[in-house]
């Protein structure tokens, strides 16, 4: 059973790449990458060998193989969704017994690029940290110990949320959660450079000392001291990976006889008043349509939390060892986030995708087009002036500078509206469909990685260009400039959606081909 | 009004490539103007590549599509605002509301508020989706699906309506609205063109059949004419060239083989 699920799981890894030259690029880079994690983990793990403070050196070794858990257990859910293999009702109709699909299940999620890479990472640990060649004895069942424990950790979470994964409320939740993620990433780094704890050394010294209590610390724990006491770590993170691996199995048992949540439907949605007052016709239709859009599509709601986040990280990354002073540091952060709205619009047809059609069909003059995409900026507008606003007071409050906030905000409005008119131009020129799912390494479909990296970046370069008379002024002093920002802006967002009706009127059908790619 | 073009829906040597592989090789489709066609064929014969061109969703290599007399690619402000269209995928508006989805359609079309509402009501109404208007598409059925797109696609009263596989996944009840439906709009004057792999619905709907096999119409015209005595499945199995004999292998199916 065991080598028939790895054979099956090898299969789908070729299956998938047959007879597509960029998903065959793509996992040679994919191995590439994990070969160099290999390695390059391995390297690290051994280096912990040279550090002065072996207790300096076990800190780290727990940190890590905690970090590698809960790798393990988050990537797979967030990244890549379920695979075929990782679902256990795709094989509910098989005559297998749980213990079987128990073992099969766990030899496929071992078999892969990722999974070797971890492995050989997690045994440099033994080389890093194991005190002799007794320790190399504990060592190498602690590092197999706490691989199994990856596996069946990463496992069971996946089987326990399988049915809440197939309903569309729960992938919802989970693109969301994927950009949380992402931030709880970046909130070390943030803190760090807020000089909020002054020694990286103690920082370490506390999370090793609670982490050391986890079975991922025990692991780490038990290569570095060895000994009986090892022995019982490494029989206490035995017991973790038997309970889980019961739970798992559990969760496996109840996952196969379960009806599939896939087909229950959502609830009713409230019937919005904001209808009203938008303008009658096409252009309040587009605008309200888009509203809704950035409100209840996933990705929708993800770009506009991205263009928040980073400019809170770029605020805070900016601020010096005696805080924020300067025009460019209330200017700057307002300006980063209209700058990222405006790129986000350099796709603008993208997230309607495959239904674009019914724009298409109705759309009969350039008119039609250009209305379009006044609607859009419209929606886009009324979402961001107040955010903008927001963050430029926030900014300028933070710098104790309040009177800055105006400029900033002008500014920033400025560049929106540039964005807006450079997004028209860009949407018409290069479209693309953006993936249903979010996928870790791509933001486009198969084979318009292309168009999608061309759209970002004449999105990025012709904000920056045509932006440039406006942002450069106020940010070396001369604020009045930010008066005429947002008539600048305005007649930018006008001439971008004149020439993308223009040209997106001719080229429509291919448009619409183009964001309606299988993904 | 133009009563001297009676055709509906006119094509004349449209052709798709895709690379090396010829879609659409030369069709020439008409469709009479008040009937109620069918677009027969087996799978991979063209007809979403025909009714994506002759709808202007796809550019076509070469050839002539006319609607009403009105040239698609040349005056889509004419042809556009009386066509209604409902491609194959169910490819809608997921993240809004069927009423919402409605609303949003009439407002594209120009038409004010008030009517819009007035006439989605009606439509939610006879389609049967008065229950699940405010929910997401997103979440509906494929029979709610194909009712949602049908009704967005008559918002507009339009005088044509393409209807790509409509039955495809119905389930009965909905399939009988569905039809209730589009009898009442032919019975008007209206045309409607619709695919599909159903041939007694076909023969029980239409009173015009085109037959397209391999990238061309090979018969088109009145049912009565082409089915010729026989039943539509029989004659569209002669015109498309179906070969017989399942007879050979599967000897251990069934069964007898025990």
């Amino acid at each position: 059973m065991v080598g028939l699920f790895v054979r099956l799981k090898l299969r789908l890894i070729r299956g998938n790449l047959h007879g597509d030259t960029v998903k065959q690029v793509g996992f040679v880079f994919t191995s590439l990458i994990a070969l160099v994690c290999a390695v390059g983990g391995f390297a690290l793990f051994s280096l912990l060998r040279l550090a002065t403070d072996p207790g300096i050196a076990l800190n780290i070794g727990i940190v890590a193989f905690t970090l590698f858990t809960l790798g393990w257990i988050f990537v797979p859910l967030l990244a890549f969704g379920l695979d075929e293999t990782l679902d256990p009702s795709r094989l509910a109709l098989f005559p297998l017994t749980t213990r079987q699909m128990a073992a099969g299940m766990l030899a496929a999620s071992a078999t892969g690029p990722w999974p070797l890479a971890s492995l050989v990472a997690l045994s440099g640990a033994v080389v890093g940290l194991a005190p002799g060649p007794v320790g190399v004895l504990i060592g190498v069942p602690a590092v197999l110990l706490q691989f199994a424990l990856c596996l069946v950790a990463s496992r069971a979470v996946t089987t326990a949320l399988s049915a809440s994964l197939r309903s569309r409320r729960g992938r919802d939740a989970l693109a969301v959660g994927a950009v949380l993620l992402i931030l709880l990433f970046q909130l070390p780094g943030v803190l760090a450079n807020g000089g909020l704890t002054a020694d990286p050394l103690a920082m370490l010294d506390a999370a090793g000392s609670v982490l050391r209590w986890a079975p991922p610390g025990m692991a780490a724990h038990a290569l570095a001291y060895g000994g009986l006491a090892g022995l019982g770590e490494l029989a206490v993170l035995a017991v973790a990976v038997a309970v889980l691996a019961w739970l798992w199995i559990a969760a496996l048992r109840r996952a196969l006889v379960t009806p599939d949540s896939s087909n229950q439907s959502g609830g009713a949605v409230r019937r919005s008043r904001l209808g009203g007052l938008l303008p009658q016709g096409m252009i309040g239709a587009v605008a309200a349509k888009e509203l809704k859009y950035a409100r209840r599509e996933p990705r929708g709601r993800i770009s506009w939390f991205m263009a928040l986040v980073v400019s809170g990280v770029l605020m805070f990354s900016l601020r010096g060892p005696d805080g924020w002073h300067g025009p460019l540091f209330v200017i700057g952060p307002a300006c980063m986030a209209a700058m990222i709205i405006g790129v986000q619009a350099s796709n603008s047809f993208g997230i309607d995708g495959r239904s674009l059609w019914m724009n298409a069909v109705a759309f009969s003059t350039e008119r039609d087009v250009r209305t379009d995409f006044a609607g859009r900026q419209l929606a886009v507008a009324i979402i961001a002036v107040p955010l903008l606003l927001v963050l430029s007071v926030g900014a300028s409050i933070a710098a104790g500078e309040p009177l800055m906030s105006v400029p900033a905000m002008f500014t920033a409005w400025g560049v929106l509206g540039v964005g807006l008119g450079v997004g028209a131009v860009a949407s018409v020129l290069v479209p693309y469909t953006l993936p249903e799912r979010l996928n870790a390494f791509s933001g486009a479909a198969p084979g318009q990685g292309g168009e999608a990296f061309l759209g970002s970046m004449l999105g990025m370069v012709g904000v920056g260009v045509v932006a440039l008379p406006v942002v450069l002024p106020p940010f070396f002093g001369l604020t009045w400039v930010s008066v005429l920002a947002v008539p600048y802006g305005l007649l930018a967002a006008w001439g971008g959606r004149r020439i993308g009706g223009m040209i997106g009127h001719n080229r429509l059908p291919e448009i619409v081909a183009a964001v309606s790619r299988p993904t | 009004m133009d009563e001297a073009k009676p055709e509906a829906v006119r094509t004349q040597g449209l052709v798709k490539r895709f690379g090396a592989q010829v879609a659409v090789a030369g069709v020439d489709l008409v469709v009479p103007r008040g009937s109620f066609a069918g677009l027969v064929g087996p799978n991979g014969a063209g007809k979403t590549t025909t009714l994506s061109m002759i709808t202007g969703l796809l550019r076509p290599d070469t050839g002539l599509v006319e609607i009403n007399g009105h040239n698609v690619w040349r005056d889509p402000v004419k042809v556009k605002s009386r066509i209604g269209v409902l491609p194959e995928g169910l490819r809608l508006f997921e993240r809004l509301s069927g009423r919402e989805l409605l609303l949003y359609n009439g407002e594209l079309r120009g038409i004010p508020r008030a009517e819009v509402e007035r006439r989605a009501a009606e439509l939610l109404r006879v389609m049967d989706l008065v229950e699940s208007q405010d929910k997401l598409v997103v979440d509906y059925s494929t029979g709610m699906r194909k009712k949602i797109g049908l009704a967005a696609a008559l918002l507009h009263n339009p005088d044509v309506l393409f209807l790509d596989e409509p039955f495809e996944g119905v389930d009965p009840v909905s399939a009988n609205t569905l039809v209730d439906v589009l009898q009442r709009y032919t019975s008007s004057g209206s045309t409607v063109v619709f695919s599909s792999h159903v041939m007694d619905l076909v023969e029980r709907l239409c009173d015009w059949v085109s037959v397209m096999s391999r990238g061309s119409v090979v018969a088109q015209g009145p049912l009565d004419v082409i089915r010729n005595g026989r039943t539509l499945n029989e004659a569209f199995l002669d015109l498309v060239g179906v070969r017989g004999g399942g007879e050979e292998g599967l000897s251990w199916l069934g069964s007898s083989s025990v």
